[in-house]
C-alpha cells in the first residue's frame, strides 16, 4: 500500500532524536507527558506562540523535510489539536464577557494548526489535510496517504499525528472514568488491571511513498471498525487475515494497544485468542499512555522493530525475539474504535 | 521622568514579555525607544492585537481606531505616554 521511509516520534519516552525505550520514563499523577526536545529548527519568533501539540508536531516534521524539501502533501491526524489553547480561548470568552479576546490561543487551538504551520514554515503549497476521527484519526491519515499514493504514484507525502494532554480535558476524562482514580505507575500498569488507564500524548511524523528503496517498513493493509461487539470485531479480523493470506501463516508479532483498563480486556483477549500460542505479543501503552492517536506510537514501534529486528524488552508481553517479517498492530479506543494495521519488511 | 513613569515602563515591558510570550527576553533587553514592529523587537500583526488586548485588560484602554493604534504602538515610550493619559484603571 505504501512504504514508510524516515520518521520522528516525540513521545513521553526517549524516542527523539535518539531512541532508548528500555530507559523507561515513569508516569506522574497518571500522566505520561512528553519530554520536549530543544526545537532548534523552529524559528524562535514562531515557536513562542506555538501550542504544545503544534510544537511537537512541527518539531518532529521539520527534520524530515531536509530529505524531501517539498512533499506532495501533508496529512495529519489529530483528535483534539491544541486542546489546551482551545479551552483557554473558551474561558477567555466567559472571563471577558465576549469582549476583546487574545487571538494567539485561538489561532493555535484549531486542529489544522500543526499541518498549517509546517506548510507555512516550509512554504509548501501542496495538498494539506487534517483528519480528526477521534480514536481513528491516525489511521484515517494513513488511509488518506494510501489514496493519495494511488493517484500520484511517484509522490512523496509527509504524514503523521499528534495529540496533547490538557489539564482541563484530563480532568473531564478522569471524571468520565477513562483514567485510573488511584495513582498507578506505568511500570505497574498491567500488573493490577482496573477501571481506567493513564493519559499520554505524543507526535509521530514520517515520510511515505511507493518507493521500496530506502524504506524501513511497508504498510500492507489497514482496517478500521466502530463496534462495541467483540464477535463482530473477530469476524472483521478473520476477514482481514484471510485477505492477507495470514490464516495459515500468522504474523510474527502482534502489537496491541492494551492499556490496563479491565473494561477493554475482552477485546484484546479475543484478538490474542485467534493466534497460535507461539506468536510473540508486545504492547506499548505503558510507554505512550492512552490518547486518541496513541496507535501512532505502536505504529512507530512496529517500524522500529522491523528496522532493528528486535523488540524492546520493556514492550514484550510474551514470546521471544525472532526474525520479524510481518507485524500486526491492533488498537482499540474506548471499546468502540478499533484498527488493524499490517506492516511488513520492505523487501521480500 | 517621574518615578511613576519609570515604574510604569518597567511594568509595561513585563506585560509585553508575558502577553507575547517573549520568554527569551528580560525587561532590560527592551529599550524604551526601540521600535516594537519591523526592526527592534520584530513583532507582527498578531502581536499588535495581543498588545491592544493587553491595554484593554490591564489599563482599561480600548483602541478602536487603527490609525490611533499605529501612533500608540510605536515603542515603550509611546505606549507609556498613552497609558498615562488615557488609563481608566
Amino acid at each position: 500500500m505504501l512504504y514508510v521511509h524516515n520518521s520522528n516520534c516525540i513521545s513521553p519516552q526517549q524516542t527523539f532524536p535518539d531512541t532508548a525505550l528500555d530507559l523507561l520514563n515513569e508516569s506522574r499523577d497518571n500522566q505520561l507527558l512528553v519530554k520536549e526536545p530543544v526545537y532548534s529548527n523552529i524559528p524562535p519568533g514562531i515557536l513562542r506562540r506555538m501550542a504544545r501539540a503544534v510544537r511537537m508536531c512541527v518539531g518532529a516534521a521539520l527534520p524530515l523535510l531536509k530529505g524531501i524539501p517539498e512533499p506532495d502533501g501533508i496529512v495529519i491526524g489529530t483528535a483534539n489539536g491544541g486542546i489546551e489553547d482551545c479551552i483557554k480561548f473558551l474561558n477567555q470568552i466567559i472571563e471577558y464577557k465576549e469582549g476583546l479576546l487574545s487571538p494567539g490561543s485561538f489561532v493555535q487551538s484549531t486542529s489544522n494548526a500543526p499541518a498549517a504551520q509546517i506548510s507555512l514554515i516550509s512554504k509548501n503549497k501542496n495538498y494539506n489535510n487534517t483528519v480528526t476521527h477521534r480514536g481513528l484519526a491516525f489511521e484515517n491519515a494513513l488511509m488518506d496517504a494510501v489514496m493519495l499514493l494511488k493517484e500520484k504514484k511517484d509522490g512523496c507525502f509527509l504524514i503523521g499525528s499528534v495529540d496533547e494532554i490538557s489539564d482541563y480535558n484530563f480532568n473531564i476524562d478522569l471524571l468520565a472514568g477513562s483514567f485510573r482514580k488511584e495513582i498507578v505507575s506505568n511500570r505497574q500498569l498491567f500488573d493490577h488491571p482496573a477501571i481506567g488507564t493513564i493519559g499520554g500524548e505524543g507526535a509521530l511524523m514520517m515520510t511515505v511513498s511507493n518507493a521500496q528503496e530506502g524504506a524501513v517498513a511497508r504498510l500492507e493493509d489497514l482496517q478500521t471498525i466502530h463496534t462495541p461487539d467483540e464477535t463482530l470485531l473477530l469476524e472483521t479480523l478473520k476477514h482481514f487475515l484471510l485477505r492477507n493470506g495470514l490464516t495459515q501463516n500468522a504474523p510474527d508479532l502482534l502489537i496491541t494497544g492494551e492499556n490496563g483498563d479491565i473494561r477493554l480486556q475482552k477485546f484484546y483477549q479475543a484478538v490474542e485468542s485467534l493466534f497460535p500460542e507461539h506468536i510473540s505479543i508486545a504492547r506499548f501503552k505503558h510507554l505512550s499512555g492512552e490518547y486518541c492517536t496513541a496507535s501512532s506510537f505502536g505504529f512507530w514501534m512496529a517500524t522500529e522493530i522491523l528496522r532493528k529486528g528486535k523488540i524492546p524488552d520493556i514492550a514484550l508481553k510474551k514470546g521471544k525475539q525472532t526474525e520479524f517479517r510481518k507485524i500486526l498492530l491492533y488498537n482499540n479506543y474506548r471499546g468502540m474504535q478499533h484498527s488493524f494495521v499490517l506492516l511488513g519488511k520492505p523487501v521480500g | 521622568m517621574t518615578m511613576e513613569t519609570t515604574e510604569l515602563k518597567h511594568q509595561v515591558k513585563e506585560q509585553i514579555i508575558k502577553f507575547l510570550n517573549l520568554t527569551t527576553l528580560k525587561t532590560e533587553d527592551i529599550k524604551d525607544d526601540e521600535p516594537l514592529f519591523g526592526e527592534g523587537l520584530g513583532l507582527d500583526s498578531i502581536d499588535s492585537i495581543e498588545l491592544i488586548v493587553m491595554l484593554s485588560r490591564e489599563y482599561g484602554i480600548n483602541i478602536q481606531d487603527p490609525k490611533e493604534g499605529r501612533k500608540v504602538l510605536v515603542d515603550v515610550n509611546t505606549m507609556v505616554d498613552y497609558i498615562e493619559k488615557n488609563r481608566t484603571k
